[in-house]
């Protein structure tokens, strides 16, 4: 990994990242969190098998 | 012995009471164990010691339906057959795989996995595989399965010089056996072309026909076209049943520690489910194979997870920035629905240079196994997420339910089905004994007689029902 990258922060990392033009950044669909949503419960978010309390 | 030519063999006078035809990891294993039984077998090959364009042109053949392998390119035709060019990926089919279940039509075998297991010393050596490792559940849904990287027996090689010195054996290179002759009670005779020519007739008591997973329903369609249905009496379901192993990238994952998992000599993890899982679902059998992802695919996969969950990319990120190893490309193997519209057929229109019909394979997969693998991919996901091990991410073609990919693996090159085995003799080929329905002395070995195909690779189940037939025959052929 490059000087350059160990500087940056994790959220800059992440955020450079989102940034790279080869990534689609229109595909969030909107995930409603019911109220009391168990954090534990197992979601798809594009693809992505994520546990709910991810998505925070 | 062996003899480069059906000529030199003639003149040697050795008298055979089986023959059997082909010289791959079927018809090797079963002529070792006949030999040893003291039983004198011919082994009649239709290739030479070594690989030849001329041989191989043999297999060309047409296939209809889903794209596949040019039919001479997945498979070799001389000294050990296939086994020249295999991977040498190990494991025997689940103690499930030969169970029937009740959401797939037509699978169950009329054996059990405790039927071959006696047998599975002696794959070991021949294989020459370190020990089997039980299965290790990692959730209710997915367990770890041991797929064993082996040294990839060439059995022409390694088996050349004991063929070489066996008195009971003789392997009678580039005699190409085109057709059967039968009665409907017995086979009396094979045909055969040697030379570039029609070498005349073979006799034996015995017929045992190991000519791979594409070539035994060849041969024995013809044969029976030949003969009027004198070779295969009950022939509802010869060529039928075909099947592979379809292959493909389904997604990626994410993992808190690669070295989680236990990985082979390649740096691969296997996982498969659970027969309740299966049960639940309605889903065939998987094999969801991890390979470590290269650096720069690593960096994408986390960009795209921090559109969905942010947190969940930073912490990655902070792996990645301690150069973890962290990221898995996800391949998926499936076991197909077994369907008699899956079926080899002679063609019409295409023959070889000794006059024999072409294979016109036709070969698609099914909706039941598209729903196999994303299930197989949300089960595998699921239990990640639960038990914290990672994040998986599907693969778009599969979540938008597009075509399957065309630049990929495809499938395992295992031939499979087609001469299956069973009781019902509308619905299979060969009996538990893998003798031919009807027939008195004719039997198949290899893949052919598989009736459902699990989801490892074929050779080691092969292995070990040769040594199962070859014992069997040593009790049937009396000397
Ligand atoms: C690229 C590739 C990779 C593979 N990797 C793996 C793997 O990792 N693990 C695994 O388990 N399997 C693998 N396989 C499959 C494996 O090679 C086969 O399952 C195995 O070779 C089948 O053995 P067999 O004896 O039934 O048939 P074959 O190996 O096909 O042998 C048949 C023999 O019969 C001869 N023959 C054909 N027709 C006639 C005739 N009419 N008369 C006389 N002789 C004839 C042929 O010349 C050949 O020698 C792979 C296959 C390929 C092509």
């Amino acid at each position: 990994m490059s000087f350059f990258i160990k500087k940056m922060s994790r959220r800059a990392i992440v955020q450079a990242l989102i940034a790279l033009p080869a990534l689609s950044l229109f595909r969030n669909q909107p995930v409603v969190d019911p109220p009391n949503a168990d954090p534990n419960e197992i979601v798809e978010v594009n693809g992505w098998i994520l546990k709910r309390s991810d998505l925070a | 012995m062996i003899f480069d030519s059906y000529e030199a063999f003639r003149a040697s006078n050795f008298a055979a009471r089986a023959c059997i035809l082909g010289s791959g990891p079927a018809g090797t294993t079963i002529a070792r164990k006949l030999g040893a039984a003291g039983i004198p077998v011919v082994v009649l090959e239709a290739g030479s010691r070594e690989f030849s364009d001329e041989s191989q042109d043999f297999y060309r053949g047409a296939t209809v339906g889903d794209p596949y392998f040019d039919l001479d390119i997945t498979r070799l035709r001389f000294m050990g057959g296939s086994s020249n060019h295999w991977a040498g990926w190990c494991r025997v089919l689940d103690s499930q795989d030969f169970e029937p279940k009740a959401w797939a039509p037509d699978t169950g075998w009329p054996i059990s996995r405790t039927d071959i297991e006696p047998y599975l010393g002696e794959v070991h050596d021949i294989l020459e595989l370190p020990d089997f490792r039980p299965d290790v559940p990692i959730s209710d849904d997915i367990r770890w399965v041991q797929l064993i990287k082996s040294s990839a027996v060439r059995f022409g090689e390694k088996f050349a010089d004991e063929l070489d010195k066996s008195k009971n054996i003789a392997v009678v290179l580039n005699t190409y056996a085109t057709e059967l002759a039968g009665d409907g009670k017995r086979v009396t005779g094979a045909r055969l072309w040697s030379n570039g020519q029609d070498a005349g007739t073979f006799s034996a008591d015995y017929f045992i026909v190991c000519t791979g997973g594409l070539e035994n329903s060849r041969l024995l369609l013809w044969s029976n076209q030949r003969s009027n249905g004198g070779v295969v009496p009950n022939a509802a379901a010869l060529g039928r049943y075909w099947m592979e192993h379809p292959t493909f990238e389904g997604g990626n994952a994410i993992l808190a520690d690669y070295g989680e998992f236990e990985v082979d000599a390649v740096n691969e993890a296997f996982f498969s489910p659970t027969l309740p899982a299966m049960e639940r679902l309605q889903i065939m059998n998987f094999g969801i194979r991890l390979i470590e992802t290269p650096y720069p695919s690593v960096k994408r996969l986390i960009a795209d997870l921090a559109c969905t969950a942010p947190d969940m990319a930073e912490w990655m990120s902070a792996k990645l920035s301690q150069r973890l190893r962290c990221a898995a490309q996800l391949y998926v193997a499936w076991e197909q629905a077994p369907l008699a519209s899956n079926q080899i057929e002679l063609s019409k229109a295409d023959v070889d240079h000794a006059g024999v019909p072409r294979i016109e394979l036709h070969w698609k997969k099914s909706p039941l196994e598209r729903r196999t693998i994303l299930e197989g991919l949300r089960l595998f996901g699921k239990t990640l997420a639960e038990k914290n091990l990672g994040r998986v991410r599907i693969a778009d073609w599969l979540t938008n339910g597009e075509d399957y990919p065309t630049n990929e693996e495809l499938a395992g090159h295992h031939h499979m089905g087609g001469t299956r085995m069973g009781t019902d003799v509308t619905k299979s080929v060969v009996d538990a004994n893998s003798k031919v329905h009807g027939m008195d002395n004719l039997y198949v070995g290899g893949s052919s007689v598989f009736c459902t195909s699990g989801e490892c690779n074929p050779t080691t189940t092969i292995t070990a029902l040769a040594c199962r037939l070859g014992d069997h025959l040593s009790k049937v052929i009396t000397v």
